[in-house]
Parts: C-alpha cells; structure tokens; sequence
C-alpha cells in the first residue's frame, strides 16, 4: 500500500484503520436527485449509495453542493423557500420525499449536526433530552438514562456528570459540538449527518471528535460533509467528491485518495485547485 | 513612509479628529437627555413638595388694643386682614389695625340697658354675632367693610385701599324679644343669611326658643316689615350646654347632658322637630366645645379629656339622617378649650386650656400643626376669612397674632388614596372632584379612582392589543413568508405614526355611536373571530392536499382575510335581528335598563378598541423583532431532532424570544397608561371606579389635560396635578425601566448565541 502512497499529497499508510467492508448494506439510496434554488440548478442528477454503518464523506470545493446534498437526507431544504427538488431519496426502500412522509419522523431518524454548535439555552441535562420531550417523555428514570446514554455516546459524560444543570452554553466549543452530537444520538437514530462539524473547533477538539466519529459508526451511520481533506482520510471509509453540483467521484476512501479514475479528483485532492 | 506610530498626521489626523468630534457630540447628546428626564423629575417634584409639608404659625406675637377694657368675646378679621374687631363683654365693639392694635372705631351698642347674659357668633363667613340679654331679649350685630379706592402719589401709582368698617343691625338697632317671659338667655345661637335670621337661645328656667325673623323690603317705597315668630323647642334632660344653629338654618344641635348631641330637625321653623339624641363620647366624658365647620354641615367637638371627634348626618336607605361619628383626630393634650373653624375650608383650630393650639383638616384627617402659645387657656380664635391670620384671645394675657402658613391643608394620604368618609355621603368612598361653584364645599381629592381608570384603560386595551400583537409579531416572524413579512412589518409600524387624536375622535364620533347602535352585533363579533379562526384552520386542513398546496407556504395568513370581513359582516348583520329577537331592539338599552347596569355611549369598550389599536403597532413592531431574531441555526437544531414547527416555536423560539416579547408588552403597557388624546376624547371622563366594560373611566392623563386650564397656578388642585403627573411618570419609568433590565438581563443570559 505504501508505494502507491507516495505519489499523494495526503499520506493516509499510518492510519490504523480496518478494511472496509465492501460488502455492507445499504442505508440510504440517492437516486437520479436534481435541485434548484430558483432557477440556478445545485444537485445534479446525484445518484449513490449510503453504506450503512460506516462512514461516508463528501469533499469538494466551497459551492460543489456537497452541503445542499447532505440537507437533502433529512429534507432540511424544504425550509428554503425557493427550493425544490426531483428524484428519490430512499431510506429503508421509502422515498423520503413522498407526500405522505412525516418529516419530523424522518428527521428523528436521520439526525443532523451542524457546521457551528448550537446547544439550546437550557441545561446540558435537557440539551441532551430534548429530542425525548419533544416526543412526550416525561419518565424521570428514562430520559436520566437516554441522557447518560447519549452523553456517554458522544464522549461527554465525564466532563459533564457533574455539571448536568449547568447552561449548555457554558461549555466549550468542542464539548458544545460533542453536546450537540449527544443531543442527536439520545434520539437513536439510523444515519447521522454531520456538516463540517470540526471546523468551528480546535485541532485538540478536533481529534476528540474524530476519535467520536470512529466509536459512533459502530452503532450508526454517518455523512460528513469536510472541507479538510486529512479529516476525510482519517475518519472516512467512504468519499465522494463532488464538483458543481455533480457527483464525479464515490468510491472507498483509501481507493479515492490512492487511486483516484477522475482527473479532477487527482486535481482536488493533490491540491490543485479548491 | 512614516512609521512612527505615535505620530498622526495629514488623513490619519483627520479622522482621528472627526472619531473625537463624533465621541464628544455623542456623549453630549446622551448626557443632555439625561439631564433633561431628570430636570423633568425634579421640577415636578419641586412643585408637588410643599403640598406635603406642614402648616406653620409665624410672627406669633401680643397685641396690645389702645383703651380695651373688660373680656373679649369675639374676634373677626376683614377680608384684607387689615382690621380686625372685638367684641367685649361690656357691650362694645372696636375696629382695630391688625398690625399696630391701633383703635379706628369704637362703637358702644344700642342693648338698651339690658345686662348681657349671653353671647353668640354665627358663620364666620357671614360676619355677624348676637348679645343675648338679661330680660329675654337679644342683639344681632354685623360688621362691614367699605372698600374704596383712592389715587396715591405712589411711585407706582397704584391706588390706595381704604377701607371703612360699619357696624350694622340685621334684625333692626333695637334688641329683638326671645322669650316673651322675659327671662334671662343664658345661651344662643344665630345665623344670618340675607333677609332670613334665626336663633336659638336657652333661657334661665331651661326652655330652648327658637326665632325665626324675616325683613321683607317693599322695593316701591322702601318700607321694610319685620317678622318674628318664637316657637319652644321639646325639651332635653340635662344641664343644655352649647347651641349650634346651621348656617342654612335647617339643623339645630345641642350639647346637653355633658356627653349628648341632640339634633332639631328647624326646616319647617313653626314645626322643630327633635329628631335623636347622640351620645358624643363614652360616660365620664364631657363635651367642652363644639362648633360647626365651614359648609355648616359637620359639627367638631372637643372633650376635657383632649379628644376631638367629626360628626354629621348621614342619610340611611329609608332617608333616615342619623348622627354619625366620622372620624377622630389626634387628641390635644389637654381639655379643648375652644374650636374655631376657617371660613372656607375645612380646617379648624382647637386650643386646649392649657394654651395649645392644633389645626386639623377635617377631610384630609390630618393634624396640620401642634403648637403651644404659651401656658394661659385661649377664649377666643378666629380666622381671617383668607385663613393668613389668626388671633387668639388668651384667658390671661394679651390677644396674639399670628401669620399662618398652611396653603394645602386637603391633602394627605388618606385623602389621595383612601376612602373617604366626605360630608352628605351615606358611606366612605373614593371620589375625586376637584372644584365646585360654592367656594366652602369640600374638595374631593382621592386620585384613586383616576389612578383605576388609567389601569382600567390600560387593561382594557392590553387585552386586545397583547393576544393581537404578539400572536401577530410571532406569526409574522415565524410562519410568514420574507415577501408577506415584508408588507406586513412597514404596514403596521405605520400604523405607529397615526395621530391619536384622530384615533381618538374617530373613536369618540364615529366608534362610539357604532358601537352603541350595534352592540350585539360588535360583541358577536369579538366573539366569532377567533371560532372563525379555529374553524378555517379545522376546514383548511380537510382540503384535498393538491388544493393546500398549491398556495405557497407563509401566505396562508392573507386567506384569513376575507374569513375576517365575512365575519365581521355577519356578526353585524346578525346583531340586528338579536337585537329585536332577545334584547327589546337594542343591547345598549337592556343593559341599562333591564340588567340596570350603568351603560355610557363612550365606555372602556371603544377605549380598549381604540387605544388597542394605538398600541397594537408598538408591541408588533418589539415582539416582531424578538422573534425573528432568534438564531436560525437554534430554529434548524431543534427541526433537525424531529421538533415539530409548532414544538420548536414553543421550546426554542419562544423560550428564546420571551424578554423581547415581555419587554414589548411594558413598552406598550406603558404608552397605554400614558396615553391622553384617546382616552380624553373617547371616554366620557366621569371619575368612578368601576371594572364593567360599559363604562367610561376618567385616567390620570385625560385629568390632567382636562383640569390644569383651569386650576389656579400654585393651588393645591394645580400641585395636585402635578402630583398625578409625577405619579404617571413615575409609573411610565418603572414600567419602562423593568422592560428594559429583564431585558438586558436575559440578552445577557444568551449573548453567547
């Protein structure tokens, strides 16, 4: 492997990481996705795969639509008002975009973090519970337990135990991104979306976070969206790389950055333009 | 290239100078705000201040009158306080300089050889008081006062006042005979008011007579005739003490028995009637003055124990007038001696035989002044009739003058803010009138139930502004698309720019009668809305899908539009019809008259209206604001867990927006309290105190606006003015103040966001 190396500017040989499974299951399909804002066209004609339980990341230059096509998995567009879109996005083989889908149910199970940590102005505790309230659980012993769950999932629960009713707004930003992602995982859901979530952070709460990324695909499925192309060698199994609005290039990882078939996608990721 | 850079010159220095220039100016202006809200403050202070403080007796000092002899009995003051009279117990009155105690007329009277038994003085106000006599007969005297004015060579050339005292005779020079038994009057009473005279006297064997003398002037030829009647009054048990005629001469009260009050019913002076018999004070106790305050309607009285108690009729359900206790005042420290009352006001002075003197203001219950002049009893007292001079008599030692400071006597606490027990009121109550046309009638200064109306107005048009104008605002910023969001904003921050006097006489012209003639109609109206309301959402969401969508998301609002003029337009077409079917033809009128409800055209209904309307664009505009400022990357956080819309506006947005909105609502609380034009013109003013929506309220504001023309500069209706205005804003500033710091306290809370 390492002689094929070489050639990149990005040297992934060191990272320890375990073969993907080629032959995993399917989270979500993409099919055939265009989308406009008004008239100016943004996806086009996107069609992948989303393997479950592993983790998948979409690079590309500023405005390739890498973003635009994350918020598409849990329909987060629809709050654009210019927005509209054709094709089929399935999960567990049902068009998310059929009129009779329950959108708050599809973003329950397809959660989202954002580019910057936007805990609620309440307690870590109910920062953490708030996807359980919101659907109607009140049993103290439960939602104690979802709350340690999640804040243990996302790594946090030893820096938080004992501050639990401290304003989720005291923390720092890379505890504040990790509270988020806790405040996603406390919901169980099958894919998380995650759109730039380091870049707001620090490289020390950035390797936290990484190391987060690397336990959670055990339970879930996750889409980064990353500017940083390191970021996406480590943590990835998946790349796409996308380019005005097109998906040129999806293959694993260690394919994508050693053997990239796209000229553009050599061009990108050598650091050629970008 | 210059690198030094400590050195500024050339465009550098220029903007350096224009950063200072602007710093300066900035800083100016803020300061200068600031000086002028407190200059504002403080001037209205200045002017409330002295309404508070007390009274004062200044230059106190002996009078020493040229060639007096024998007891005072009597002491007046003219008008200017310049001349002042005194009667002796010798028979002789003598007009003096109240600065010098130089004599100007002595004047022996005419009582024919009669020994005087008796003494009298009726209404200071009337200036006139009776020698009672030895063989039944008495003496009415008045005094007068010639005014003239003659040219000075002053520098200022204003002319000269001369003014010359006259004694005259009411019921004629010679002595009147009372009891026709010729027996000595040991005590009396008399009243004079134009050609009517009346008297009350005691005589030796314990009759009590009443006179009633009349002088009737042919104005052809100039002869006056004179009638007298004399009819016994029932008698009392007791030793009878002293006699209290009323100045109207309709009610005769009698000190008997040491602790009793008797009342005389004397309208009909043929037909006396003895209507009751009080006890005054608890056994032991005795009545040793008594006297009736200006208006003649309340009677004070003074114990030996110190203690002084207000009384006076008071009507029951059945007409019934009963004597009643209305209040005590602080007690003197001994027994009260005299009581004597000012000629206009309801202050009197009460000395106690130990030579204090107190003055109260009998409505404000309150004790102006506690003073003592020395060790000697005080005889007499008297006002000057602008309540500027005060002479007393002392039982051994000299007459004293003194200069009285006690400009605004009415008001107190208990005056402003309590119910108050004002005289011919069958009960204690909050009034507030302020002038009336006699110049003794008690002025009612409760601000309590303007101080109701301006909540009351308030209230009312918070009630429909608040649900309106921040359901509107969250909506607005919310829901609504940028485009809608766009029209709406502007339109109803216009909205802010309206006068309100237009507001307000559209309210009161037009609003009002509409109102009035279609009540049913309005009230179902208000009622409908939000069921209409209710009902679209219900019936919307029953429509075929291919239809709900194909109007564009955050312009479903614009389709409650023509729910809302349909609406209204079958609520008023309805009215009609409910009108004649339940309410006789009219609402308005079967609440007045069928539910006997006060009904006024100008109620706190077209207020709430009107005003809601003014205050609408305000608390819109902040709400607005709070709400759509909210992060939109909380608003994304909380949709992407699978929040509803709905669920996040009620966890995140609003959590989020509450001080701005709270903050909206006292920013709209305080320009309703505020608000004068509307309230002024839309109301019918009437100062009472009542919450039904059907009538009107007069507020602290449209008071103001209505009474400051006409209240005398410097008075105490003027400082209390003033007094509502400082109450007002400093109302306004708490209200606003508040807003603001939970404001700025919850900003704090999230500035991380």
């Amino acid at each position: 492997m390492s002689e094929t190396h070489k050639s990149l500017s990005i040297d992934i040989a060191g990272l320890d990481r375990p073969p993907v499974d080629q032959t995993g299951e399917i989270a979500m399909e993409v099919r055939n996705l265009n989308l406009y804002y008004g008239a100016a066209q943004a996806l086009r004609d996107v069609t992948m795969d989303i393997p479950k339980r592993r983790v998948t990341a979409f690079i590309g230059p500023s405005g390739c639509g890498k973003s635009t096509l994350l918020r598409c998995f849990n329909r987060m567009n629809d709050l654009v008002d210019i927005c509209r879109s054709d094709g089929r996005i399935l999960l567990e083989g049902k068009n998310i975009f059929d009129p009779d889908v329950n959108v708050a149910l599809l973003r329950r199970r397809v959660g989202m973090v954002f580019q910057k940590p936007n805990p609620f102005p309440k307690t870590i505790y109910e920062n953490a519970a708030y996807g359980l309230r919101i659907l109607g659980i009140k049993d103290k012993k439960r939602l104690d337990e979802a709350v340690e769950r999640a804040l243990r999932g996302a790594a946090l629960w030893d820096e938080v135990k004992d501050r639990m009713n401290d304003s989720g707004l005291s923390l720092s930003g890379g505890q504040q991104q990790r509270l988020v992602i806790a405040r996603a995982v406390a919901l169980e859901p099958q894919v998380l979306l995650l759109d730039e979530p380091a870049s707001a952070l620090d490289p020390l709460s950035t390797a936290k976070l990484e190391d987060l990324i690397y336990e959670l695909k055990k339970n879930y499925t996750i889409v980064i969206v990353t500017h940083n192309m390191q970021q996406a060698a480590r943590v990835s199994d998946y790349t796409a790389f996308m380019y005005l609005g097109e998906l040129i290039e999806f293959g694993t990882t260690d394919d994508l950055f050693v053997n990239p078939k796209n000229k553009r996608t050599e061009d990108y990721i050598t650091g050629r333009f970008g | 290239m210059d690198h030094d850079i400590s050195k500024a010159g050339g465009y550098t220095g220029w903007r350096m100078t224009k950063d200072r220039l602007f710093r300066s100016v900035m800083t100016f202006g803020g300061l200068s705000v600031l000086i002028a809200i407190s200059l504002i403050f403080f001037y209205l202070a200045s002017v409330v201040v002295p309404l508070f403080m007390p009274a004062q007796l200044e230059r106190v000092r002996p009078l020493e009158i040229h060639g007096a002899s024998g007891q005072t009995l009597h002491l007046a003051v003219e008008e200017q306080a310049r001349i002042a009279l005194r009667a002796d117990d010798r028979g002789e009155v003598a007009f003096f300089a109240l600065d010098s105690g130089q004599v100007l007329k002595r004047e022996p009277l005419p009582l024919e050889a009669g020994g005087i038994s008796a003494f009298a003085a009726g209404d200071p106000a009337r200036r006139v008081f009776a020698y009672g006599l030895d063989d039944g007969r008495m003496l009415m005297v008045g005094a007068e006062y010639g005014v003239e004015f003659r040219d000075t060579a002053d520098v200022l050339g204003k002319p000269e006042r001369i003014i010359t005292p006259t004694l005259v005779y009411p019921m004629g020079k010679a002595p009147v005979q009372v009891d026709v038994q010729g027996r000595a009057l040991r005590q009396l009473s008399v009243q004079h008011d134009g050609e009517r005279s009346a008297a009350a006297a005691l005589t030796a064997d314990g009759r009590i007579l009443l006179l009633d003398h009349s002088v009737r002037t042919n104005p052809i030829t100039g002869e006056s005739r004179q009638e007298s009647t004399v009819s016994p009054l029932p008698p009392l048990p007791g030793e009878v003490g002293q006699l209290l005629l009323s100045v109207w001469q309709n009610d005769l009260y009698v000190v008997h028995d040491g602790r009793f009050v008797s009342h005389y019913d004397i309208a009909d002076k043929q037909a006396p009637r003895l209507t009751q018999t009080v006890a005054v004070a608890p056994e032991g106790e005795t009545v040793t003055a008594a006297a009736l305050l200006s208006g003649g309607i309340s009677l004070i009285l003074g114990t030996d124990r110190g203690n002084l108690s207000q009384w006076f009729l008071v009507r029951d359900e059945d007409n019934v007038k009963h004597l009643t206790a209305i209040r005590g005042f602080e007690p003197m420290p001994g027994p009260v001696r005299t009581i004597a009352p000012e000629h206009y006001r309801k202050v009197f002075l009460a000395t106690s035989a130990r030579g204090d003197v107190n003055l109260y203001h009998a409505t404000a219950h309150r004790q102006l002044l506690s003073r003592s002049l020395g060790s000697s009893a005080m005889n007499v007292a008297a006002f000057a009739p602008r309540a500027d001079v005060l002479l007393v008599q002392q039982e051994q030692g000299p007459l004293l003058t003194a200069a009285v400071l006690n400009d605004f006597p009415e008001v107190s606490f208990h005056s402003l803010w309590e119910k108050v027990w004002y005289e011919g009121y069958p009960e204690p109550e909050h009034v507030w009138q302020s002038s009336a046309a006699v110049s003794d009638f008690e002025p009612k200064l409760s601000l309590a139930p303007l101080t109701f109306g301006t909540l009351k107005a308030a209230f009312y048009a918070m009630l429909l502004a608040v649900p309106l104008a921040v359901m509107g605002a969250i909506f607005t910023a919310y829901f609504m698309s940028p485009r809608m969001r766009g029209l709406v904003k502007p339109s109803i921050e216009i909205m802010e720019a309206l006068p309100t006097v237009i507001l307000g006489f559209l309210a009161g012209l037009w609003l009002a009668p509409v109102i009035d003639r279609n009540l049913a109609g309005v009230l179902l109206a208000i009622l409908m809305l939000p069921i209409s309301f209710v009902i679209t959402a219900f019936l919307w969401d029953l429509l075929p899908r291919a239809l709900v969508e194909r109007v564009r998301p955050g312009w479903q609002a614009a389709l409650l539009i023509p729910v809302v003029i349909a609406v209204i337009y079958v609520a008023l077409q309805l009215g009609k019809p409910i009108d004649i079917a339940f309410f006789d033809g009219s609402m308005a009128r079967w609440i007045e008259n069928d539910l006997g409800w006060s009904y006024e055209q100008r109620n706190s209904l077209v207020v709430g209206i009107a005003m809601g309307f003014a205050v609408i664009p305000y608390v819109f505009s902040i709400s607005e604001d709070a709400v759509f400022s909210v992060p939109k990357h909380l608003t994304s956080g909380s949709l992407a867990l699978g929040a509803t819309p709905w669920q996040t506006l009620f966890y995140v947005v609003l959590l989020m927006a509450s001080p701005g909105i709270f903050s909206a609502i006292m920013v709209g609380m305080g320009r309703a309290v505020g608000e004068t034009m509307i309230v002024l013109m839309a109301t019918g003013n009437t100062a009472i105190i009542d919450l039904s929506i059907f009538t009107g309220f007069r507020t602290l504001s449209a008071n103001i606006g209505v009474e400051m023309r006409e209240a005398a500069v410097g008075g105490t209706h003027y400082r209390l003015l003033f007094l509502s205005a400082l109450v007002l804003f400093a109302f306004t500033f708490v209200v606003n103040t508040v807003a603001e710091l939970v404001r700025h306290r919850l900003r704090e809370r999230y500035k991380s966001l």
